[in-house]
């Protein structure tokens, strides 16, 4: 078992004829993935290692069935291609990109509301399912060859890497890891994908990796408290970071005192979580969950 | 970005925002020059991007033509919480009666847009928050729904205004939020928009901070994003296309992701001090880790370079070569430790190790970090 995605997803990739598309296309080609058919408008009847190429997103359902999608489209093309996703019926959506207008997110997000779809990101390396397929640029070879019981949640991208093969250190294998994405506004609200993985019988516990910046840890911090039943343990990156700064990701900031690590950590705190100080003791704390 | 006052002043007298009547000027003689449109008294502020300027003589009265000469001049020559004052806004001074607040924002919970009416003012809206919660009127709008005339109005009720004025509030606040949509901003605000005696509205201060990942489509914003950067590293950064903060220790941090370098920073925080963070983002290639090697080096001081990178979207292999050619070219004596995990990471470490940088393989940044403090130490 695993949330969102497994072997058996039918998975589309958008911006499948650029370089990023082409590179990760093989990538995730290689850990298993079940890619049925990618789409760059205007390359209609090309093949990228030999997944079939359409001019437009309803195409591709109709010839392929598929019915997740994963995107490596320019910053300036998400919203629309968004909507044209979520219109041929696509109820999962990976958004990779960085720098995509914060406007448009809301627009996506309310609309992904409407129609009932999970959108990931943006700037999110996307969703790994451990042994079985992965959407997005998480590379596989950090991550055990069979699936454990640790959900993975995180709101960056190379930390999660980091993570997960602490979690394996310990020996202790992920279920699933989702990026949420980095933006100050995430499609998916963090307690949403906690409520992925409450559902899911293979996963025993959930590891957060929060950071400074925005209030989804608190969100998070919320929900565990009333209804989350799985033990958690989260660290948040960003201990040391000045105010005002942006660190990297423009949700990043801890703007007028708000979205701090202290405040995010004794939300958390109180709600039950474990709390580990630096990545690596999130390897100590889960042996220590699980028993 | 954040716009200047003058700026976003213009962009809310366009849709329509009472703005009192005003000029820029960069020397004494443009100040009194603006006098011919604008009516003394009048109020000369310092255009400079940083708030609280009032508390830090970055806005003085000026009532006789000598006196805007002398105090444009002034403050012309100086600076204002560190920032040299380059122009200044000549403004027409209003009589105020009272003040109110009222902004438009992002909420990173609903990830919808909040308009807020606060029925005080002039002070920080956090502190108005802070201090008096129940003076602020909150409304969730939902794009891309705008802010429709009756919901402004239903918010002005609500604040305890009736008559004319509370329609004259409303329709500052659907200007105001049509700026909002139209420009991609994260924040726009009126602090204080004034009440005079006889009920009539002016705007007095402008902030409008625009969305940097939207600025492809304003061509009518202005073009110097990079300019408006005071570091003059963290603006060699967003050349490169790169993100830098500038911090006081001496260990420069390159990471390959902003979570990834934040929790590096809080590592080395335990042991060492971080002198910068550097946040390549997905873009790595030779050439740019080339270039943010060096930059990361420049800072003077710096007396070890700590470089945390995975190879997901990024060649990690193709970077390893960019910061052996700036360690052989520049002769750096300095420690170099690197972790650099994921894709061909085998190959990166062979380039990374001829190239005389210590190769960690462990996941874990601490075991980085141990390796840098042993050979910190051993150079003792």
């Amino acid at each position: 078992m695993s949330i969102l995605l497994n072997k058996q997803t039918r998975v589309l990739v958008q911006g499948i004829t650029g370089k990023i598309g082409r590179a990760q296309t093989k990538w995730m080609l290689e850990y298993g993935t079940r890619i049925v058919a990618g789409v760059t408008p205007g390359k209609g009847g090309e093949r990228v290692e030999g997944v079939p190429v359409f001019d437009s997103v309803l195409e591709a359902v109709r010839e392929t069935g598929a019915e997740a999608s994963v995107f490596f489209v320019p910053a300036r093309g998400v919203k629309d291609t968004v909507f044209e996703t979520l219109e041929a019926g696509i109820r999962l959506v990976v958004v990779v990109t960085e720098h995509v207008p914060v406007h448009d997110t809301m627009e996506m997000k309310a609309e992904a509301k409407k129609v009932g779809a999970t959108l990931l990101g943006p700037t999110t390396p996307g969703i790994l399912t451990v042994g079985e397929a992965k959407m997005g640029i998480i590379p596989g070879n950090l991550f055990p060859k069979t699936s454990g019981p640790a959900g993975v949640i995180s709101r960056s991208g190379t930390l999660s890497y980091e993570v997960g093969g602490i979690l394996a250190k310990a020996g202790i294998a992920p279920s699933t890891v989702v990026g949420m994405g980095a933006d100050p506004v995430v499609l998916t609200d963090l307690p949403d994908l906690l409520r992925f993985f409450a559902a899911d019988p293979q996963t025993k516990l959930v590891t957060i990796v929060g950071e400074v910046g925005g209030v989804q840890e608190e969100l998070a911090a919320e929900y565990i408290a009333l209804e989350f039943r799985k033990p958690v343990v989260a660290y948040v990156a960003g201990r040391n970071t000045p105010e005002g700064k942006r660190m990297g990701h423009a949700g990043a900031i801890v703007q007028r005192g708000m979205g701090s690590v202290e405040s995010k950590v004794a939300s958390l705190e109180k709600a039950g979580v474990a709390i580990a100080r630096t990545p690596a003791e999130i390897g100590t704390i889960a042996r220590r969950l699980l028993r | 970005m954040r716009l200047h006052e003058h700026e976003a002043a213009r962009l809310f007298q366009q849709a329509g925002i009472p703005v009192p009547p005003f000029a820029v000027a960069r020397t004494g003689d443009e100040a009194v020059a603006a006098l011919e449109r604008v009516q003394l008294p009048i109020v000369i502020k310092a255009q400079v991007l940083v708030g609280s300027r009032g508390k830090h003589g970055g806005i003085v009265v000026a009532e006789t033509p000598e006196e805007v000469r002398e105090k444009a001049r002034a403050l012309l020559g100086s600076s204002v919480r560190g920032l040299s004052v380059e122009s200044v806004m000549v403004a027409r001074k209003v009589s105020i009666g009272r003040e109110l607040y009222v902004g438009a924002t992002i909420d990173p919970a609903a990830g919808a847009i909040t308009v807020i009416l606060g029925v005080v003012g002039g002070i920080d809206v956090e502190t108005i928050a802070h201090e008096r919660p129940e003076a602020l009127f909150r409304l969730t709008v939902v794009p891309p729904d705008e802010l429709r005339g009756y919901q402004a109005r239903a918010l002005a009720h609500e604040a305890g205004f009736r008559g004319d004025l509370m329609v004259k509030i409303a329709d500052v606040l659907v200007s105001l939020f049509r700026v909002f949509r139209k420009t991609d901003a994260l924040i726009a605000e009126v602090n204080p928009l004034v009440v005079t005696a006889d009920e009539a509205l002016w705007a007095v201060d402008a902030v409008l901070d625009v969305d940097d990942s939207a600025l492809f489509r304003h061509p009518e914003l202005p073009g110097d994003s990079l300019a408006r950067m005071e570091h003059p590293l963290e603006r060699a950064a967003k050349q490169i296309g790169v993100s830098y903060v500038d911090l006081d220790g001496d260990i420069a941090i390159i990471s390959s992701g902003a979570g990834l370098g934040m929790a590096t920073m809080d590592v080395v925080g335990q042991r060492l001090r971080p002198a910068n963070f550097l946040e390549t983002g997905g873009g790595i290639t030779e050439e740019l880790m080339y270039k943010v090697t060096q930059l990361v080096l420049e800072k003077p001081g710096v007396r070890g370079l700590l470089i945390n990178l995975y190879g997901g979207i990024n060649p990690i292999h193709e970077g390893a070569k960019g910061v052996v050619r700036v360690l052989r070219e520049k002769q750096v004596k300095i420690p170099v430790v690197a972790k650099a995990l994921g894709n061909r990471q085998e190959e990166t470490w062979a380039t990374l190790s001829e190239g005389g940088v210590t190769v960690v393989t462990d996941i874990t940044t601490e075991a980085a970090v141990e390796a840098l403090c042993a050979a910190l130490e051993s150079r003792r």
